[in-house]
Parts: C-alpha cells; structure tokens; sequence
C-alpha cells in the first residue's frame, strides 16, 4: 500500500516493534485519539476537529500511499472512510493499558 | 474499615470498596473481599452493584468492544446487560435489575465514554491491589492465528522462486523456435530419403 518500488515482506520482529511503538504512541496521544472520537459523536458542536484530522489524514495517505491500489482509494473516499478511521482509533484508544501490546497484537492478528 | 481504589480514565470513574483476606496474609491495603462497586460516567446516572455483577458487566463491555473493532454486528445480550450499537458513534446499554418491578437504567454513551470505561476496567484488571476473579480478556489467541504471519511468509518462499523458474524456462525454451524450425529439418529429411 505504501508508495515503494521494493516489496519487502516485513518480518515478524519488525512486526512486534511497530505494535509496541504503536501502543506506546497511543498512549501519549489517548487524550487526542478521545477528542477526535468525541467529535465525531456531535458534528455540530465539534466538527472543526473531526474535519482538521479528516483532511490531515487524506493529506498523509495522498502522500506516502500508492494512489493506484484499490485499498488506498478506498481510504480516501468519505463515503467509506469515516467507519475504517473510527474503527482503527477506537482500536488504539481500547490499547493503552499495560497489557496494550497484546490486546493490538490479538486486534490485528484476527482482523 | 474498608479500603477504597478509584480507577480514573477522563471522564469515567470506578470505584472499588472491600476489605484485604487477612486469613490470606494479605496487605492492610489491599482489596479481595468487595463489598461495593461504582462506576461513574460524567452526565450519566451513578451505575453501582455487588460482586456478582461486576464480573459480568465488564464482560459484557469487553465482549462487545471486540464485535465493534471485528466488523461483527455489535450486539451484546444477556440477564443483566444489553449492549447495542444505535449506530457507529453510539451504542446504548441497558441495565437490568434483578429485583422485581424495577425498570431497567436505559444510558447512552459515545466511543469516547466506551473507550474511558474499557481503560477503566484495564486497569481494575491489571491492579496488584485488588484481586478478584478477573474476567477473560481475550489476550490468548490461538496458535494457528499467531503463527498465521510466519506460515504465510514461508508459503509465498516457498513457491514463488520455483513459478519464477518455470516461467523463465518456458520464455528461454520459446526464444530457441527461432533457432530451430522442427518442419524445415522433418523437410530436409525427406529430401536426404529421396537422394
């Protein structure tokens, strides 16, 4: 999905250190990844923020993504977009325990 | 006295009131014995309970936070508590009580308030304060999922390298055609024959 010409496979330690650098980073970030949920919740009182990280988040998949395959046009239409970027902060805000790593470890392995 | 443990995650609260099992050696500070629970939602009515119903309660909200992210339908039912998305942004929950003729608590909460109240019930789990009969977080997944990501890895190794070679003998097989023309040799035969 990432705009590279090499198609690596990622190993399975790398795996492990990005989850744990996730977890980590949503830690730091939960009063952020709340904001954002909440304002989802209430469009009318709230929408600057959904609509800041919204085209934030188009802006950073226009970037680094390859705009040719499917899964990332997908990502980019906001007809279908709202439900997989709710889903994937709920997921981060439900990691933020100690036990973070292996509840988003078991969120990604059975998706 | 009793001991009392707050669990705070923004706008949600859970408070745990017991006593330490001193027949257990147990700390003057710790809790085993619960005799009160209450979990306070800002703007929502105070929810509180015994023992019995803390257990199933935080099942409840775990077992449906895993149906929400697993693009399940997000429906929980059970004696004491229904879960159900109103859409992608609320879920309702309902709470029964088990005396008779009293009307069950009906509350609204958004992902935010459901978030705070999974962190809340994390860390009442991951507490050496108190300790009680934790309910299952799903954090042993199988071993066919965990080895998923290797066995895929090691499937694509395994036959991608031999299809490569394949192909590349068929096109190198192909390109001799122009070398070598099987009717004009079958002609040349014929001809050598005749001589």
């Amino acid at each position: 999905m990432r705009k590279s010409y090499v198609g690596n496979n990622i190993k399975l330690n790398e795996f492990d250190a990005l989850i744990r650098v996730t977890v980590e980073m949503s830690k730091y970030l939960y009063p952020y990844i709340r904001e954002i949920l909440k304002s989802k919740e209430d469009l009318e009182e709230n929408s600057i923020i959904w609509n800041d990280f919204n085209k934030r988040f188009i802006e950073l998949i226009k970037e680094r993504f390859n705009m040719d395959s499917m899964r990332v046009k997908k990502l980019l239409n906001k007809a279908e977009n709202d439900e997989i970027i709710i889903k994937s902060l709920l997921t981060l805000s439900f990691c933020i325990s100690n036990q973070g790593y292996q509840k988003l470890k078991n969120f990604l392995y059975e998706f | 006295m009793q001991n009392k443990l707050s669990f705070h995650q923004s706008s949600v609260n859970l408070e745990i009131i017991g006593l330490p099992d001193y027949s257990n050696n147990e700390n003057k500070d710790q809790i085993s014995i619960i005799s009160q629970w209450k979990l306070t939602i800002i703007d929502k009515p105070l929810i509180e309970g015994k023992i019995e119903h803390l257990g199933p309660i935080m099942n409840a909200f775990y077992i449906y936070s895993n149906l929400l992210i697993k693009n399940e339908i997000p429906i929980f039912e059970s004696k004491l508590i229904d879960i159900k998305a109103d859409n992608l942004h609320i879920h309702n929950i309902v709470l029964k009580s088990s005396k008779p003729n009293v009307k069950p608590l009906i509350l609204k909460i958004g992902n935010s308030l459901l978030s705070d109240t999974i962190n809340c019930f994390d860390q009442l789990n991951e507490s050496p304060k108190v300790i009680i009969k934790k309910p299952d977080v799903p954090n042993n997944f199988p071993g066919k999922l965990r080895n998923g990501l290797n066995k895929k890895l090691k499937f694509s190794n395994f036959f991608i390298p031999p299809f490569i070679a394949i192909c590349s003998l068929i096109l190198l097989s192909s390109s001799f055609i122009y070398f070598y023309n099987p009717f004009e040799s079958i002609e040349k035969k014929e001809l050598i024959n005749a001589d």
